[in-house]
């Protein structure tokens, strides 16, 4: 799992609206499905997490499986396995000193990892957290 | 096909997880398959153009080995979007 945290210099609800409905901005340009750098990416209640380029083309980049505005998100994530083999991307939202602390946790496959990770022979860490991770897709 | 990709299939996950325990020839790796060793060569093959195993002549077989960096390649794909992505998004949330 990778784990990520930032602090934003805005209150909860604006960076959860940021987070979902602005992704355009944020996600980074050249990791995009439709190679436009100024394609719109958003995140809905309605469940669909989609990028649309410039001439309307829409693409489904995962499911919101959870939308809790200015608390929580969870996503499939397709970016990187696909649909048959999404990850799942955890952010939550609260509020800190000087704004909202967002956390991101990026999981490999949606079960647990844990029976996986304690049989296994110390290796190393990187191997032991992308193999083990993987594992738990069945 | 990727090392994301490559991880993306049952058997594979199972092949890497048999090499992490030691590195072994294709023929000992298929008896602990139910599928064909061509099958498990097959596997191996996306493996190894994944990055995630390597292959080393021993006498007249290979032996298939994990690749450690194949696998911090996947690792800091995924680290490197979200550390461009949030600082991205701590420039927009500036007042």
């Amino acid at each position: 799992m990778i784990v990520k945290s930032v602090v934003l210099a805005c209150d909860p609800g604006r960076a959860f609206a940021l987070f979902t409905e602005q992704a355009g901005l944020w996600w980074p340009a050249g990791r995009r499905h439709s190679k436009d750098a100024n394609s719109t990416i958003r995140m809905e209640a309605t469940g669909r997490f989609f990028e649309r380029s410039k001439d309307g083309t829409e693409v489904e980049l995962g499911v919101v499986r959870h939308f809790e505005p200015a608390r929580r998100l969870l996503l499939d994530w397709y970016p990187g396995t696909g649909p048959e083999n999404p990850s799942q991307v955890e952010i939550t939202f609260e509020a800190a000193d000087g704004g909202t602390r967002v956390t991101v946790r990026h999981r490999q496959g949606s079960a647990g990892t844990a029976a996986f990770e304690g049989n296994a022979p110390a290796y190393d860490r990187s191997w032991n957290q992308v193999l083990a991770a993987a594992a738990s897709h069945r | 096909m990727n090392a994301l990709d490559a991880l993306g299939n049952p058997v594979r996950r199972k092949i890497l997880i048999e090499l992490r325990g030691a590195p072994m020839p294709v023929g000992a790796l298929a008896q602990r398959f139910s599928i064909s060793r061509p099958a498990v060569s097959r596997h191996l093959r996306v493996l190894q153009d994944a990055g995630l195993v390597l292959a080393s002549e021993r006498g007249t077989q290979n032996v298939y080995a994990i690749r450690v960096q194949g696998f911090r390649a996947v690792q800091e794909f995924i680290d490197s979007f979200w550390d461009v992505a949030l600082s991205q998004l701590e420039q927009l949330a500036k007042p």
